[in-house]
């Protein structure tokens, strides 16, 4: 078994991680360059006719002149690349997948069966999808969070980390980058006497952020939560593996079904943007419900409420929402989350919202949470 | 057992639909001749230190930092074509 380890990142391999072949290595070469080519064309390029758009023209808001970003030649040329690019990506990791099914396969079960296993797993088959999560396929990933073929399938949890760290690493994010070490700096920054006893992930996904919190507070009880069976097969096998000891549970982050008050730690990492309004409120409901007195909540999500953000980086961010699969992204931008964590039972002054810089990226990302009292 | 979702449709851009297309045809293309570069590559750099370039010894085989510059020069290169239509829109 392997010692955890801080480096619970992008960087991490594991038994379960599928072995670029060669062809696979230069396939994802290609599809993380051409991603790198085109942030960059849309950071230089486009930003400068964006920016530049002489007022003369009639642009004056931030919507006049994305209106006539997005009549330029090049535009219509860098979208086609972008979704192409998207498109391709899938298939190279499907294939990459697919090619060590049967090893995967093995690795897992060996995992989930090991008797020296310090974590767990509970799923429920008869668990219904709420309609949004099994009719989204977040970032185009083939059958979405919700794929689940039966109680051995494993293949939606190994998509979402390999796709996932594709993804960002043409965007611009480091190899050593962690959403979940982002939390967990902060709360060491913010509250440096916190030492949860039990932490509980909602949206766990594969289980990627969740082992960070198992690596910040080795004494806890971890545990993670989400919807998707296929992820959760993943992420069980996935943490074993890291010497990891993660209760993983298969029920929706609003209703857990886990004991009130159990909790001295709530998270989410990149939860919010990914559902519906009515569900974010749940979720802060179910957040409330799930403290002890004195515990935290700290939701980490996409920087789009924040204030000062540069109208072109607003149009970037629509730009995804309409070609990338995150139908929730907007309704997200105009949700506020402290008010929803207000109206979930939490006192006004015991909310904060801060915005973090990544742990290796350029971006920021927005923290979100409250203390209960 | 769930199939899961699908990725909902994408916007077409050009006026013919083929255009598009041809990007997608363009990626494809260029991806394969990226897994061929990779397969030459790793073929030639075997030859070259004297060893059989036998089918374990090309998956083990892992390309120098000075190979991803060219991987990343070589896809500039295919892309330049977007810089030369800004910059013509940019003149007219």
């Amino acid at each position: 078994m392997t010692q955890p380890t801080a480096e619970m990142n992008r960087s991490t391999i594991h038994a379960l991680s599928p072995v670029q072949n060669c062809r696979d290595r230069g396939r994802q070469s290609f599809i993380f360059h051409t991603k790198r080519q085109l942030g960059q064309f849309a950071r230089a390029t486009l930003q400068a006719q964006f920016d530049d758009t002489p007022s003369e023209r009639g642009a004056v808001t931030g919507d006049d002149k994305a209106a006539l970003l997005e009549t330029h030649p090049a535009f219509a040329a860098w979208s086609a690349l972008n979704i192409g690019s998207q498109q391709q990506m899938w298939r190279a990791l499907e294939d990459m997948v697919a090619r060590q099914a049967t090893q995967m396969n093995a690795a897992a079960s060996e995992l989930t069966d090991a008797s020296s296993k310090r974590g767990s797993l509970q799923t429920d088959a008869s668990l219904v999808m709420p309609d949004y999560f099994a009719n989204t396929a977040y970032h185009g990933q083939p059958g979405g969070y919700c794929l689940d073929r039966g109680e051995h399938d494993w293949h939606a949890g190994a998509l979402q980390e390999a796709g996932g760290t594709l993804y960002s690493r043409g965007a611009g994010t480091g190899a050593k980058d962690s959403k979940g070490q982002a939390v967990v700096r902060f709360l060491a920054t913010t509250f440096p006497d916190f030492v949860p006893e039990r932490v509980v992930d909602l949206g766990c996904g594969y289980g990627g952020q969740t082992g960070n919190y198992a690596v910040a507070y080795p004494e806890a009880d971890i545990h993670g939560v989400d919807l998707g069976g296929g992820l959760l097969r993943y992420a069980h096998p996935r943490a074993e593996a890291l010497g990891l000891p993660i209760h993983f549970r298969q029920a929706c982050a609003s209703a857990t079904g886990l004991a009130d008050a159990s909790f001295d730690l709530v998270v989410s990492n990149i939860l919010l943007h990914e559902i519906p309004r009515e569900m974010l409120e749940a979720v802060m409901r179910e957040s409330y419900r799930l403290l002890k007195p004195g515990g935290l909540v700290v939701h980490q999500d996409v920087p789009t409420q924040r204030p000062d953000t540069p109208a072109f980086q607003q149009w970037l961010s629509n730009w995804q929402v309409a070609h990338n699969d995150e139908p929730f992204w907007q309704s997200f931008a105009e949700t506020s989350v402290p008010d929803a964590l207000a109206t979930a039972g939490f006192s006004s002054p015991d909310i904060f919202e801060s915005y973090e810089p990544q742990i290796d990226g350029p971006l920021v990302w927005y923290m979100v949470g409250a203390r209960k009292s | 057992m769930k199939e899961g979702a699908q990725p909902a449709d994408k916007p077409v851009y050009f006026s013919d639909p083929a255009l598009q297309a041809l990007y997608q045809m363009v990626l494809i293309l260029g991806e394969e001749l990226a897994a061929t570069r990779e397969q030459l590559h790793a073929l030639i750099a075997l030859c070259e230190e004297g060893r059989v370039p036998s089918a374990d010894a090309l998956e083990a085989f892992v390309p120098d930092e000075q190979f991803d510059l060219e991987r990343a020069d070589w896809v500039a290169r295919l892309l330049e074509p977007l810089q030369q239509i800004a910059a013509a829109h940019e003149r007219s």
